[in-house]
Order: structure tokens, then C-alpha cells, then sequence
């Protein structure tokens, strides 16, 4: 099931690497519980198209056919993850970047 | 009640409301075994709600008119994105952000069925024909919004949110 998921949650971020030309990182968040079957992929995606809004918003989404794991999925400025990182502005609640995956952007074929 | 009193009341009940369809939206979105159709009813009708209650309060349009219409919330959404973020980002990235937001702004609306249906069959709500096939809103999966994976579709439920919340503070004109 993990290496499943793990897949899946590749896969969505190398999708969105594909359709959003200014996201810059896609972190996967790693939480404790990252086992039980109904935890849900955790994304961190830093976008230099989207706009600020002070503060990180995730957004829940069913498991699909095309992402079979429920998602969540939270947008953020790159002025904003430098102040993430700088614990300027909080993650949601058992959110953390340490033990934080990240998957760089495909290198083009 | 006056006029402006009645475009008033009319334009704090509509934000209501459209708060509560989102909170709707939010929890179908996350609901597992929840057909796409349901929650993307509910998303159509928080962003007309949304572009009613800010065009009600913000403008002189009939009062009637407004509340009776369909359309209306791809122009919201350009209106929006300028008055707010306009001193965050470059002309040319909110240029982008605003054309990115309004085509998934125009496919929302083509979901409410009363909206050109003999031009826009595929709606949330009820069955429509298409080549001889009668095509059911809970079977199909709506893929050009499919917001996990659309491109700007996380960006489209922030600029949602972004504009649900603002209400009290922000005039668009």
C-alpha cells in the first residue's frame, strides 16, 4: 500500500509539473500516521503563478481514478515558503518539512 | 423596504449563502464515494452566489435582474483578481492568473443547466442528449474540472475562498 502511494503521489506531482510551468517545488509531507490506509497524500506546492494569501490553506480532495489516495494539497508564493521556512507563517496542524519528501521537476524528454 | 435597502439585504443573504453552499462544496470535494457531479453543483452555485452577492452590493444593476440571472461570475473573477491583487503582482503574471481563473470560471457556469443547454448540454443536475446517447451528470466525469489536476485549479478554490472572505472589506467595481 505505502509503495503505492508513493507512486500516486509521484505521479500528481509530476502531473502538475507538467500543467503549471511556474511551480517550482512539489514537497510531499510525511506524517507519523503516513500508514493508515485513510491518510491522505500531503502536498506542498510552491507556485510562482499563484498569489499570496499569508497563509497556508490545504485543500482536501477524494481518492479518484486518476489519484487513488485522498489528497490534500496546499498552493503557496515562493516568497511565502521562504517565509515557511523561516517559521514566519505556519503549516497546517502536524505539518512539518523535516522528514519532508521532495520531487524535483522531470528533466524534459 | 427601499430600494438600496432591498439591494442590500438581498446582497448579504446571497454571500450567506454562498459561504455555506462552499462549505458544502469542501466536504463533498473530500467525500470518498461522492460522484463529481455533486460537489460541482455546489461549486457552481457558491460562485454565482459569490458574483451576485459583490455585483448586488457594488453596483446600480436592477435588483431583479441580478437575482433572477445566471451568468455572471468569469466577469466577477477579472473584476476581483484587479481590485485585490493588483499591487501583489505584475500586470503580465495577473494577466495570466486572471485568463487561467476566467476559463475555469466560464466552464462553472456552463454547469447550471439553465445555462445554453442546445450549445452546453453537460451540466451537474440533470441528464442531457448527445448523439443519441442520453448521458447521466452522476455518471460523467467532468474533466476539464477535475480541480485536483486542472491547471490553476488549486489557484481557482483560493481565489474562491480568497473572495468568499473579503466581502466585508473589498469593492468591486
Amino acid at each position: 500500500m505505502e509503495r503505492d502511494k508513493a507512486e500516486a503521489a509521484r505521479e500528481l506531482a509530476n502531473w502538475h509539473y507538467g500543467v503549471e510551468p511556474d511551480l517550482t517545488q512539489v514537497i510531499r509531507i510525511i506524517t507519523d500516521n503516513e500508514d493508515d490506509p485513510g491518510e491522505p497524500i500531503k502536498l506542498l506546492e510552491v507556485n510562482a503563478a499563484t498569489f499570496a494569501t499569508g497563509s497556508v490553506e490545504p485543500y482536501a480532495f477524494a481518492a479518484s481514478a486518476s489519484t487513488p489516495f485522498p489528497t490534500v494539497i496546499a498552493e503557496v508564493t515562493p516568497e511565502e515558503f521562504a517565509r515557511i521556512e523561516a517559521k514566519e507563517i505556519e503549516l497546517p496542524e502536524g505539518w512539518s518539512l523535516t522528514d519532508a519528501h521532495r520531487f524535483p521537476r522531470p528533466h524534459a524528454a | 423596504m427601499t430600494e438600496e435597502e432591498r439591494r442590500r439585504a438581498f446582497a448579504d443573504a446571497f454571500i450567506r449563502q454562498a459561504r455555506s453552499d462552499r462549505n458544502v462544496h469542501r466536504l463533498l470535494l473530500a467525500s470518498k464515494d461522492v460522484e463529481a457531479c455533486h460537489a460541482l453543483h455546489y461549486l457552481q452555485m457558491t460562485c454565482e452566489k459569490l458574483a451576485k452577492a459583490y455585483r448586488l452590493r457594488d453596483t446600480k444593476a436592477p435588483v431583479d435582474d441580478l437575482v433572477r440571472s445566471h451568468a455572471g461570475f468569469a466577469k466577477f473573477v477579472g473584476a476581483y483578481m484587479t481590485v485585490t491583487l493588483k499591487r501583489q503582482l505584475p500586470s503580465n503574471q495577473l494577466a495570466a492568473l486572471i485568463r487561467a481563473a476566467r476559463k475555469l470560471a466560464r466552464e462553472i457556469e456552463k454547469l447550471a443547466p439553465a445555462i445554453d443547454r442546445d450549445v452546453s448540454p453537460v451540466n451537474a443536475e440533470y441528464p442531457w442528449e448527445v448523439d443519441d446517447q442520453v448521458m447521466t451528470p452522476c455518471s460523467y466525469s467532468f474533466p476539464s474540472l477535475e480541480l485536483l489536476r486542472q491547471s490553476g485549479g488549486r489557484a481557482f478554490l483560493k481565489l474562491i475562498d480568497a473572495a468568499l472572505a473579503d466581502f466585508e472589506r473589498v469593492t468591486v467595481v
